[in-house]
């Protein structure tokens, strides 16, 4: 017959301290991250920063040469790739120049002020997550650079996360990787809105609210206005959407951002009330519109690329389903 | 166990958990061959648990976790709860350890892919939704494979710090 004194000291102990961890993730999910435990998070992260910082700086030499040394290999490729993209991009500054004076041109007639640029935060990465699944960084700006949760982070390639804690010297940001992030995005080409998804390491999943919409791979996507400011790229489309058993529009695109690589971000000085956000957070799939007739997309191009969809208009479009909280799509559906 | 042994090996213990842990957040912050990095902290937890006495040994593996919650977005015990099995386990299995040399390699690699394994399917079903990263496979096993080649310098240097006087080669057959 099994008796308590059948049971080693050490099994016992390790008994003991499997039943503290499993009360410490119950008490700590049912607080949602605050409490208790986010005041020793914010305690030991900053009794933590000042050691990172040393440590940082002592092997960012050797993580720099390292990373230099394989960069080596892929010079010769970047470089017939890079001479490639300029002569692309000298192309499409000479249609930007034109667009940017025809929105001139329109903001005069309809009597608007052309968006102000939003103050932002320079900031270095300081540290990574402590495990692969952590798809966060920590920079070194925290509250008293002015920086609060919420904030959206870009670096010169489009969004990378958006702040999700912070102490008086440093910051948390969630990666748009994570999977437990979703964010509404415009494709800039048309303008039709969805949801992306973060998958981790592998490309994200982009959702569109309507199954006829047109998506092209090398279609950029933008963020719609919502959590984060309208108009920063976040992801470009690696293959057509293909619709899946007419539910959904569904395809992959990678960040624009080399999130996995960011060094120096920019803390861009934007919050916005969440009370809208809230109510789609644990949405599992964005709403779905069901077209209003089966008959095919029109406005195919000779060269096949859809060049007509319908373009959302007002204030909450988009969205498909929100009327009354334009904007409340992204969300993170748990963690 | 003399005093100075005792401190010692305390001394030793947190030393190396607060290194390990400033390294894993630091270093690899954008130097990341195949997008990955050591879990060096659960590997300092198997070199430490393999020679410290059995319960001081489970609650440095608890502390351990406790750090590396508090250092991370996770729910609170979750590592805690990974590292703890992770340093019972390295306690049940050291006398085997310390028959065979050959063991201890493998059950390096075995351990950390075990406690990785554990702390995504545990994560998975508190919520934490590490599952459903799609390159979760490649999470678990690079980091397996990147401790394998580190246990052969790692562990001999634990056993040199904590004062083991015939360190295990683990290479000796």
């Amino acid at each position: 017959m099994w008796r308590p004194t059948n049971v080693d000291r050490p099994t016992g102990v390790f008994v003991g301290l499997i039943i503290v961890s499993l009360v410490l993730i119950t008490v700590d999910l049912r607080a949602s991250g605050a409490g208790i435990g986010g005041t020793m998070r914010e305690g030991v992260q900053t009794v933590f920063t000042p050691i990172q910082r040393v440590v940082s700086a002592g092997t960012r030499p050797v993580a720099e040469f390292f990373e230099d040394l394989s960069d080596i290999f892929s010079l010769r490729s970047d470089n017939r790739r890079l001479r490639d993209e300029v002569i692309d991009l000298e192309r499409r500054l000479g249609e930007a120049e034109n667009l940017e004076n025809r929105v001139g041109e329109l903001e005069a007639i309809l009597g608007l002020e052309p968006p102000a640029e939003l103050d932002s935060i320079v900031a270095q990465v300081l540290a990574i997550g402590v495990s692969e699944f952590d798809h966060s960084r920590v920079i070194d700006r925290g509250r008293s650079a002015g920086i609060t949760v919420d904030m959206p982070v870009v670096d010169e390639g489009g969004l990378v996360g958006r702040v999700v804690s912070v102490t008086s010297d440093v910051a948390r940001v969630r990666l748009i990787t994570d999977p437990s992030i979703r964010i509404a995005v415009r494709i800039e080409r048309t303008g039709e809105t969805g949801v992306l998804t973060g998958r981790g390491s592998a490309p994200m999943v982009l959702e569109m609210f309507n199954t006829d919409a047109a998506v092209v791979e090398g279609d950029t996507l933008i963020t719609a206005d919502g959590r984060f400011p309208a108009g920063i790229p976040v992801a470009r489309v690696l293959e057509p959407a293909r619709s899946e058993v007419g539910f959904s529009l569904r395809t992959i695109a990678e960040p624009t951002a080399e999130v996995t690589r960011i060094d120096l971000v920019r803390v861009l000085v934007f919050t916005r009330d969440q009370v809208g956000i809230r109510d789609l957070e644990d949405l599992e799939r964005p709403p779905i519109i069901i077209p209003a007739d089966d008959e095919p997309a029109e406005g195919e191009s000779e060269e096949g690329l859809p060049t007509e969809t319908t373009i959302p208009t007002g204030e909450g479009e988009g969205e498909g389903v929100t009327g009354e909280n334009p904007g409340t799509t992204e969300g993170e559906g748990g963690g | 166990m003399g005093t100075v042994l005792k401190y010692r090996r305390i001394a030793v213990a947190v030393s190396s958990i607060i290194a390990a842990a400033a390294l894993q957040t630091t270093l690899f912050v954008r130097f990341r061959p195949f997008d990955a990095a050591p879990a060096l902290v659960l590997l300092v937890v198997i070199a430490l648990a393999r020679h410290l006495p059995a319960e001081f040994a489970l609650f440095t593996g608890f502390a351990a976790g406790l750090l590396e919650d508090l250092l991370s977005q996770s729910a609170l015990g979750l590592w805690a709860l990974t590292l703890t099995t992770v340093a019972y386990f390295v306690v049940r299995a050291r006398d085997r350890m310390e028959e065979d040399s050959s063991f201890l390699v493998p059950l390096v690699f075995v351990l950390t892919l075990g406690g990785i394994t554990l702390f995504a399917v545990l994560g998975t079903i508190f919520g934490e939704m590490t599952l459903a990263d799609a390159g979760f496979v490649r999470k678990i096993l690079v980091p397996s494979i990147y401790n394998l080649a580190l246990a052969s310098a790692v562990l001999p240097f634990f056993s040199w710090a904590l004062g083991v006087r015939q360190a295990i080669n683990p290479y000796q057959t």
